[in-house]
């Protein structure tokens, strides 16, 4: 049978993630033995396979059109869609900006904050994604695996993809399992 | 006794025990959340769900008694997923964003729960409505938005502590935490013993001082006792580093069973923190006060003892070990013959006592554990708001709990008044003319007998008494109806009994003790103020000469008001102290000591129970425990500390058992 393929990709989230992916040190080489990774914000592809992956991977959560994009393309694509990391469990740091309007919150950021600039100016370059409220993955896609952790332990990500690599369904528990 | 079944085991229980308890008493884990070991049952979080054969729907164990022949399945695909639907609900009521709450990573039993039931998410998300962060108080803080509404609080306030500040407004989600009719915590009538903060099961209820300082999980711990006053609660301390984390009520401890106060759980240790603290010994060098070695203060202190040995005045803090107090009378009673020797409390709170205890020839006072039973709690001059809280928690709940009665008899406007319909608000001094006429009313109102010579005429002295405290003389008659009627009355009484060297209120209130088959309880003041007493560290204080050297063992205590102006007439004082106060300012030669985190020894309490204080931290290198300084200084002065602390304490009769 042949390596199933994974892909990644990200969202809102700080990329910790992916870092805590890496850590994985010498255990990438054994996965790279069960998986075929593919397009993932590490390697040179830019977008999953058109005739699909077996294992998506979506890091963050979302906070603009684009994402849900993203999101959308990654669930067409993957058979397995793995909602990697708090951000894309829950929503995660970025969600706290839910507690607070959208404008105020950008005018906050790039007009009162103490390190703009004194013209201060809100971004409102057409090619500039239009932000959303931040949702969680599960909220606009169907996902199959949750991966909780802020990040994720190395030894969760392993345990999860080499699992999914080999046809199983991951069952996190014990230290693999937390979300602080 | 009642058989069941729980996980396919046989067990027996004692009738109305809940099927949570007979669970958890037989080793079977149930988990849960609203419920506590302390707290009666509640039954508000759902997710000790448990299958009972036959049953209809899931019950929660925590509130079905244990019945016979009872089925009970602790876990099944069923309930698993019950619990988890439960747990998804309380997680999407609120904001529970784990990574940024102090709590997160063990100390939280919510994540905990959620953890072991395996949950990775929940499918429903907040709807992002923020709720109220209360900070004004100024140790903790309520953050209503972790908040799971298990109602910990609201009943620890309640069932511990007999405060009923805490409450709960609106009704369902919209259900909040509130301090009185809703004023910040901080403007409420909190009595600031945090017994809330320690029993809440997430980060709702926030220590400002812990929070953030670590763990507990990964906190060592170490149970002790709290030396704020003679009641001695047991604590258990947090530590991490040499760094005191928190400090929680021991639940293990028979004495406050878990309840502390707020000088117990934060005053003292907010003092650590900010006081300025002495590192080395300082001897007064051209008007100033000059670092210097041990070696040279020790000599420079017995130096000057030795030369004035005739006017030499010495006392000590009664909040230190019974090590150091028996240590301090050795040196400066047996071997100096200094001319005072006395604690910085001196007589107040033994000599009555004392002089009683000789007349019977033993032990007349009982356990604080009387006071949970009482069907009535009379108080007389003693101000258990202002000091002893737990004492105080312990009479409030029992008025909440079993709906006790509670006499107040005060000459000063006694704090429970609000709590008590039977407060009598005498002249000062006339504590004696009351009880004298409480005993007279109860021979005239039919209740009881008194076997004393002078109840002839009650009608005149209930009159005469009435007329001395400065009261109505029917307010008398109906203070003593409700305690009469009372079956299991206790009395409490404070220093404006005890202080009185001929025990003549005392004798009295022995007396009303006896016709109402009562039980008698009084506090003693300081950590060690029994001991004190027994060691005969009590005399009167008084000197003002000059020429007079003075010693003071003070630690981390500070010198009232009367005895600062007595050390002001002294020509050189010596002082053993931890903190930087204004005393030490004028002092000629400090010796620094530890405080009580620092220090180790015995204690024994206003019950006579002897009690082990531990070491929490590790004092500054060139600080020594007074013990230590005691020794090293005696032998200096040509003696050794004997050894017989223990002995020495049951050497004269006590108005308690020591033990």
């Amino acid at each position: 049978m042949a390596k199933p393929k994974v892909s990644s990709d990200w969202c809102a989230g700080c990329s910790g993630c992916h870092m805590s992916f890496l850590d994985m040190d010498e255990r990438l080489l054994e996965l790279v033995n069960l998986a075929d990774i593919r397009a993932t914000p590490f390697t040179d592809l830019k977008h999953p396979d058109e005739d699909g992956v077996q294992i998506g991977i979506i890091e963050g959560g979302i906070n603009n059109l684009t994402h849900i994009e993203v999101v959308k393309r990654m669930r067409e694509r993957s058979k397995y869609l793995v909602a990697f990391g708090d951000c894309a469990v829950f929503g995660g740091v970025p969600a706290m900006r839910n507690f607070f309007d959208l404008q105020e919150t950008l005018h906050y950021v790039y007009v009162d904050t103490i390190s703009t600039d004194e013209s201060g100016k809100i971004p409102n370059d057409p090619e500039v994604a239009v932000m959303t409220r931040v949702q969680a993955i599960s909220e606009v896609v169907k996902v199959d695996v949750f991966l909780p952790g802020c990040p994720p332990s190395a030894d969760a990500i392993f345990y999860t993809l080499s699992e999914l690599a080999k046809r199983r369904m991951p069952k996190l528990t014990g230290d693999l399992l937390n979300w602080h | 006794m009642i058989h069941l079944t729980i996980d396919g085991k046989q067990i027996e229980v004692a009738e109305g025990t809940t099927v949570l308890r007979a669970a958890q008493h037989n080793g079977i884990h149930i988990p849960t959340l609203c419920d506590h070991p302390h707290l009666a049952p509640y039954g508000g979080c759902r997710l000790c769900l448990v299958e009972v054969k036959g049953a209809r729907t899931l019950m929660p164990s925590c509130t079905i008694p244990a019945s016979e022949g009872m089925e009970v399945t602790t876990t099944t695909p069923k309930i698993t997923e019950a619990r988890k639907f439960v747990l998804s609900m309380i997680f999407s009521e609120r904001n529970h964003f784990c990574p940024y709450c102090q709590v997160s990573g063990g100390d939280c039993e919510l994540q905990n729960s959620a953890y072991e039931q395996e949950m990775t998410h929940w499918m429903i998300q907040p709807n992002w409505s923020t709720f109220r962060v209360d900070a004004s108080h100024p140790w903790f803080t309520h953050e209503a938005n972790r908040c799971i509404l298990c109602r910990r609080c609201v009943r620890t306030c309640n069932e511990m502590v007999g405060n009923n500040t805490l409450g709960i407004e609106m009704r369902g989600a919209s259900s909040m935490i509130i301090a009185d009719l809703n004023v910040p915590l901080g403007e409420s009538t909190c009595v600031s013993c945090g017994m809330c903060v320690q029993n809440c099961p997430t980060g709702a209820m926030m220590d400002n001082r812990s929070a953030y300082l670590g763990l507990t999980k990964e906190a060592e711990s170490v149970k002790s006792i709290c030396t704020g006053c003679s009641i001695g609660c047991g604590i258990e301390v947090f530590y991490r580093d040499n760094n005191i984390i928190k400090i929680d009520g021991d639940y293990d401890n028979p004495i406050n069973t878990g309840v502390i106060c707020k000088f117990g759980r934060w005053t003292k240790l907010y003092e650590f923190d900010e006081a300025e603290k002495f590192t080395t010994p300082m001897i007064r060098t051209n008007g100033k006060l000059e670092p210097a070695s041990w070696e040279e203060a020790l000599q420079k202190t017995s130096e000057l003892i030795k030369s004035t040995q005739d006017d030499l005045a010495a006392v000590i803090s009664s909040e230190l070990t019974c090590q150091s107090l028996y240590g301090f009378i050795s040196l400066f009673k047996d071997h100096l013959s200094a001319k005072i020797v006395t604690s910085v409390e001196g007589p107040r709170h033994s000599t009555a006592l004392k002089r009683i205890a000789e007349e019977i020839g033993g032990s007349f006072e009982d356990s604080l554990a009387s006071i949970d039973t009482a069907d009535c709690i009379i108080t007389i001059g003693e101000d258990l708001i202002k000091h002893h809280e737990v004492v105080g928690f312990m009479i409030k709940r029992n008025l909440s709990n079993n709906e006790a009665k509670l006499v107040c008899i005060d000459s000063d406007n006694s704090s429970y008044e609000k709590y008590s319909k039977n407060f009598l608000n005498i002249s000062p001094g006339t504590e004696k003319e009351i009880i004298k006429g409480l005993v007279a009313a109860l021979v005239k109102l039919g209740l009881k007998t008194c076997d004393c010579d002078d109840c002839t005429d009650p009608d005149a002295i209930v009159q005469a008494a009435a007329k001395a405290c400065g009261i109505p003389s029917d307010s008398i008659l109906d203070v003593a109806y409700a305690i009469g009627t009372s079956a299991k009355p206790v009395i409490l009484f404070g220093g404006a009994i005890t202080d009185d060297p001929k025990a003549k209120a005392l004798t009295t209130l022995l007396c009303l003790n006896k016709m109402l088959n009562g039980k008698l309880i009084t506090v003693k003041g300081k950590a060690n103020s029994l001991a004190a007493s027994q060691y005969g560290l009590d005399n009167i204080q008084k000197i003002a000469k000059k020429g007079e050297t003075l010693v003071a063992v003070l630690a981390d205590d500070k010198l009232n008001d009367k005895w600062s102006k007595l050390a002001k007439g002294a020509n050189n004082t010596i002082v053993l102290a931890t903190y930087q106060t204004e005393f030490t300012r004028s002092a000629d030669i400090v010796l620094p000591v530890c405080n009580w985190a620092q220090e180790q020894g015995h204690f024994v309490n206003f019950e006579g129970k002897i009690q082990w204080r531990e070491k929490l931290v590790d004092a500054d290198l060139n600080v020594k425990t007074t013990a230590e300084v005691l020794s090293l200084l005696a032998k200096h002065l040509d003696f050794t500390i004997p050894t017989y602390w223990r002995e020495a304490l049951t050497a004269t009769p006590a108005s308690v058992k020591i033990q």
